[in-house]
């Protein structure tokens, strides 16, 4: 019984050295195949490209455009007089605020206020028409407005700027007398700049809107004159 | 008098930075392809020509006005370049000098536009304004705010929505709106004064731009209001309005 039990353990070993020889074989054959054809192909490779010494690690530059700034955008003040329409001529100031769409033509809104003084009736008669609130003439606009004319004016020998008329006209509402009237504004002015963001205006301007205060249904027109300065950017 | 150093340090860092500050700007550089580029002494068409850069001539583009270029030569001469003329020059790598023209191509796609309105809200006079965001060609966000000035009531208005436009590169390109907003409302006063009052609306709309030129275009617009007043039916107000806006 031991005897047998011996012949089948040295049976079993042989047997088993014999696979792992075999798979040795194979897999030696397997690797001298695979090297051979490494090597021609690093001859191939060799015969087709020079060995590098050096490998370059370049990465793309990304390059930059500078913005180039813009400047459409004009934002100013003003001051100056208005006549209210039987209501004499008073101080006025204001904002605006314009686009310039092209060089001939640009956008403009205006915000300004002034303070009415009396009547001649209420002078005679020393009574009043309106509450002191009520004598705030405030007024908004939107206009187009047009260049025309561009030019140059010369301080001098060397200094020139540019200056251009331009003519506006636009709806809005102004409230006065303790109501809101919608308003047409047109009008003109002269425009100077000493530098490329800097400019300064003289303006005439008529607001236009319906007013019965005194009676009487009619158009009115209050003219104002100002003079300002604005900044672009 | 203690914080008298301070200041006059703060001044100093100010007066040492503000060179940097300023001399860190870069401006563009482009290069003249065309046989040379004409420099104006002013931003328009009537300024003369006072000088020229050769072809491969390079210059520092300044600022932008509308149509005209600042630009400034190798040799330190600025002027004034117009937008025709720009478009012959190029950039550092050989690519195309681009940038935004007000044109047709622009009408149909564009990242801003702005307008102003005059009609009729509700039997009021409307006086108008918006602005619009583009997402795409064909769909923008818009916000206008309008006054309108009646015999009855006086008020103003804020919208806030979508404008959807069918066919962008018409030249009549109808469009269609949606959106939400609120009126306040000031009754005039007769025997007894009525209270003012604040109210939302929803919207539905829709209109036609038309492209006149450059920059410009019409726009005419409708849209159905409805108030939800406080009372048992709620209000419908119709506005139509005309004006005209630009894109930018």
């Amino acid at each position: 019984m031991e005897t047998g039990i011996r012949v089948l353990l040295l049976s079993a070993a042989l047997a088993l050295g014999g696979c792992a020889s075999i798979h040795h074989l194979f897999h030696r054959h397997a690797d001298d195949a695979q090297a051979a054809n490494d090597s021609a192909a690093a001859d191939q490779d060799s015969d087709a490209h020079p060995p590098r010494v050096i490998d370059p690690q370049v990465e793309r530059r990304k390059i930059k455009v500078p913005q180039i700034r813009s400047h459409n955008v004009e934002v100013g003040v003003q001051y100056g007089a208005l006549s209210i329409e039987n209501f004499g001529t008073n101080p006025v100031y204001g904002f605006t605020a314009a686009y310039h769409i092209s060089e001939d033509f640009f956008f403009q809104g205006a915000f300004g206020r002034s303070q009415a003084g009396r009547t001649s009736f209420e002078t005679l008669s020393n009574i009043n028409l309106l509450t002191p609130s009520e004598r705030y003439f405030t007024y908004y606009d939107l206009s187009l407005g047009y260049n025309f004319l561009p030019g140059e004016v010369f301080l001098g020998r060397k200094v020139a700027m540019t200056s251009a008329f331009y003519v506006l006209g636009g709806i809005g509402s102004t409230d006065f007398a303790g109501d809101s009237k919608f308003t047409v504004n047109f009008g003109g002015g002269y425009r100077v700049l000493p530098t490329d963001w800097i400019a300064v205006h003289i303006g005439v301007e008529d607001h236009v809107f319906q007013s019965d205060l005194l009676g009487v249904d009619k158009l009115t027109n209050n003219l104002e004159a100002t003079i300002g300065a604005s900044v672009f950017f | 008098m203690q914080r008298l150093p301070s200041v006059r340090c703060l001044l100093l860092v100010l007066f040492l930075a503000a060179p940097g500050l300023c001399g860190a700007r870069e401006y563009l550089q482009v290069f003249v392809v065309a046989p040379y580029l004409e420099l104006h002494t002013g931003p328009g068409r009537g300024y003369p020509v006072f000088n020229v850069v050769d072809r491969d001539g390079s210059v520092d583009v300044l600022v932008r006005y509308t149509e005209w270029f600042k630009v400034r030569t190798d040799r330190g001469v600025v002027g004034w370049v117009s937008e025709g003329d720009m478009l012959h020059t190029v950039l550092a790598d050989g690519s195309a000098f681009t940038f935004n023209r007000g044109d047709r191509a622009g009408f149909t796609s564009h990242r801003f536009e702005m307008g102003m309105f005059t009609g009729v809200y509700g039997g009021a006079t409307l006086i108008s304004a918006y602005g619009s965001l583009s997402f795409n060609s064909q769909l923008a966000a818009e916000v206008s705010v309008g006054q309108f000035l009646g015999n009855a009531s006086n008020g103003v208005t804020a919208d806030v929505g979508l404008a959807h436009v069918f066919m962008p590169e018409w030249r009549w390109s109808p469009f269609v709106t949606l959106g939400t907003g609120i009126v306040h409302t000031e009754p005039k006063a007769t025997l007894v004064q009525p209270l003012n009052r604040t109210e939302q609306t929803a919207y539905v709309g829709g209109g036609v731009r038309y492209y006149l030129t450059r920059r410009f275009f019409l726009r005419a617009e409708y849209k159905s209001h409805v108030v939800f007043t406080k009372l048992n039916s709620n209000e419908v107000v119709d506005e139509w309005k005309l004006g005209f806006a630009f894109f930018f």
